[in-house]
């Protein structure tokens, strides 16, 4: 079973510290989205990195759609893999949609969790007025459609031929080098459960601390959002970035690394 | 060269600030360079393709260092979008790490994607149905096949219950066998020493060992008709047992039906007389049936025994014959009691009576219909009753009736 859970969401294991990071990648991507700020954790922590299942190089056979169809089937990966590593004082680093997937999981074990970082997070990207969440559905429609059209050759064509060639992996290598996600139904998926989610109703029941790092002219997750969250996470620290963009663990790792080392203060050794 | 090639350019830095734009894409846009130099990447993008580029384009980029063939609506001064297909590549420039792009407007393509993309998807559609109606083929192929188990499984049932009803049927016959063997030898063993019985009765009312009195004489008489019953009985037995066990030979020819009519009437007419009962006949003249004339004697003796022997003192008993088809039938009418209806057939069984009490009093066996109905099955006939509570009972002999022109 833990070897299963470890095959099926790519598991890989890095650092020669004791205390876990737990590495959680977002929307359109893969755990390959961390390499910019794992060098630095990696002689203090235990670091943890995976695919989400349809994502990056993860096992495709165990793609179930009802259970992915909402964020609670993603937070469901994040614990087997605690389980089957039997991973404690878990220290969750999580981009964008995975923040509020780590949040989730956070409540219903959150024995397990020491820290929640979340990094450009949103429980809710739909304006709800008052609340502000960004983006209008057609907004988020249009994404959809981006989606749809940028994968219409491979939804098509090219995913059809994987299916029925599993023994010609490299067609699959095509799609994975070419936007992280293996296969684009999966991908559309996904952006459903994360644009179309609301979270807000999690945020109160949260008990673990946490960070939350929101970047400057951040047209995904405005500072409007960044703030909510604030006020509404129990024991949560706020802290604005020089970054702009969405991915500033890409764009500017060093500011990212230093914040996150900040508020985790001296490291756990053993 | 590259401002006015026949494709935009734009450059831009990790921070998304663009630095360089060529004047094609300018125009596209209606937009001049001090316009969009300085500015963010993302403002020239549809709200859409602003997150497709931070959650796709931008990891793509920054992760592989190009991306190829993606497709992005941009937005013009005046609001309206245009798709366009981009190939960008990140590199170094001055020392500053920069991602360039061109970009081809795709409109024609767009339409004959759409079109291609809904044939598709209509064909799959049609797919979709086939298989849909093949699996519920298969599922319906599935429950026959069910069925047909289990029909299978219900036709060796019955068989084993046929196969169980067949011993249990030849346990049954066996049994009756063994019990009119056992009857047989039982009565003929008994028969021996009543008819030693009977002799030396006479033997003493003759007064061959001497005289007898009176009352002597009367105890003799109770002892000789006693034991005329007790043979009468055994005698029955004897017979049923024989017919049961199929040990009776019959001797089957025409018989006319008047002759034996008059035959067994002498035999009954002393009882008729002493309960003054009327006796009445009625029979086609020339009427026959192939049969055993013994056995119909024995059968119309027993049935007008019965007959006399129910009808109240006074009243009548018929005697009718007839044909009807290739049957030939004798009924015996009486005006006795009657007999319920759920008796009619146990009074065919052997020591039934309709009234124990009664027929106790009435003497007889028990066994004279049981034996009679033997004999007329055994002849290829039938006997059977019909009855009228408080009105009276009729009783008919089917015969085999003689065919036209047989001279057998």
């Amino acid at each position: 079973m833990n070897q299963d859970v470890l095959r099926r969401n790519n598991v890989t294991i890095l650092g020669s510290g004791t205390q876990p990071m737990l590495f959680a990648h977002g929307f359109g991507c893969d755990q390959n989205m961390w390499r910019f700020v794992t060098p630095y954790f990696e002689s203090d922590y235990k670091l943890v990195l995976f695919d989400y299942v349809g994502s990056g190089r993860s096992d495709l056979s165990a793609y179930d759609a009802a259970r992915y169809g909402s964020l609670e089937g993603y937070a469901q990966d994040v614990l087997d893999l605690v389980h089957a590593l039997d991973l404690n004082d878990v220290i969750f680093v999580g981009h964008s949609v995975s923040s509020m997937v780590g949040i989730l999981a956070a409540n219903r074990e959150p024995d397990r969790f020491e820290r929640l970082i979340l990094i450009g997070p949103s429980p809710r990207y739909i304006n709800d007025a008052p609340y502000v969440g960004g983006f209008e559905r057609k907004d988020i429609e249009g994404l959809f459609e981006m989606m749809d059209r940028n994968f219409i050759g491979w939804a098509n064509f090219l995913a059809p031929a994987i299916m029925k060639n599993p023994d010609r992996p490299e067609l699959g290598e095509e799609l994975t080098s070419s936007f992280c996600s293996t296969d684009p139904v999966i991908a559309r998926r996904f952006a459903e459960a994360t644009f179309l989610a609301d979270n807000r109703d999690d945020l109160e029941r949260v008990t673990v601390p946490s960070l939350i790092l929101q970047c400057s002219d951040d047209m995904v997750a405005p500072t409007e959002v960044g703030e909510y969250l604030h006020r509404k996470l129990p024991g949560s620290t706020f802290r604005l970035m020089k970054a702009t963009g969405h991915c500033p663990h890409m764009s500017d790792p060093e500011e990212t690394v230093a914040l996150i080392k900040d508020y985790l203060g001296a490291p756990v050794t053993a | 060269m590259l401002d006015n090639a026949p494709c935009g350019f734009i450059s831009f830095g990790d921070d998304g600030r663009v630095q360089l734009i060529n004047a094609t894409l300018l125009e596209r846009l209606g937009r001049t360079r001090d316009e969009i130099v300085g500015r963010h990447v993302e403002s020239l993008l549809t709200i859409g393709t602003r997150i497709f580029y931070q959650t796709h384009f931008f990891p793509l980029v920054k992760l592989h260092g190009r991306a190829q063939e993606i497709f992005m609506l941009l937005r013009d001064r005046a609001g309206n979008d245009f798709g366009v297909l981009c190939n960008a590549v990140r590199r170094e420039r001055d020392g500053r790490l920069v991602t360039d792009c061109v970009t081809m407007e795709v409109d024609e393509r767009r339409k004959f994607e759409e079109a291609l993309v809904q044939a598709k998807q209509t064909a799959e559609g049609a797919t979709a149905a086939l298989e849909a109606q093949a699996l519920e083929l298969e599922l319906q192929h599935q429950q026959l096949q069910e069925q047909a188990a289990e029909l299978e499984i219900q036709s060796e049932a019955l068989q084993k219950l046929n196969h169980d009803l067949e011993q249990q049927r030849k346990a049954a016959d066996d049994a009756n066998l063994a019990k009119s063997n056992f009857l047989a030898v039982m009565s003929h063993e008994l028969r021996t020493p009543l008819n030693a019985i009977g002799g030396y009765v006479q033997l003493l009312q003759m007064g061959v060992h001497g005289p007898v009195n009176e009352g002597q004489l009367g105890a003799l008489d109770r002892i000789d008709r006693s034991q005329r019953h007790l043979l009468r009985l055994i005698n029955d037995v004897l017979n049923l047992s024989r017919i049961e066990a199929g040990r009776v030979d019959y001797k089957v020819e025409p018989v006319a039906l008047e002759e034996v009519v008059s035959s067994v009437m002498p035999m009954v007419e002393p009882q008729m007389k002493a309960r003054n009962l009327v006796i009445e006949v009625s029979l086609p003249p020339g009427l026959q049936a192939l049969a055993d004339r013994e056995k119909v004697q024995q059968i119309l003796l027993n049935l007008l025994t019965n007959a006399i022997k129910f009808t109240p003192a006074g009243k009548r008993v018929c005697v009718e014959g007839g044909r009807q088809g290739s049957v030939v039938f004798l009924r015996v009418t009486d005006a006795g009691i009657g007999i319920p209806a759920e008796m009619l057939e146990k009074i065919f069984e052997p020591f039934v009576q309709v009234d124990t009490s009664k027929s106790r009093s009435a003497e007889g066996t028990g066994l004279g219909l049981a034996i009679s109905r033997d004999l007329a099955k055994g002849m290829g006939g039938d006997l059977t009753a019909e009855s009228t509570v408080r009105q009276g009972s009729a009783f008919q002999l089917d015969l085999r009736a003689v065919e036209e022109g047989s001279s057998a």
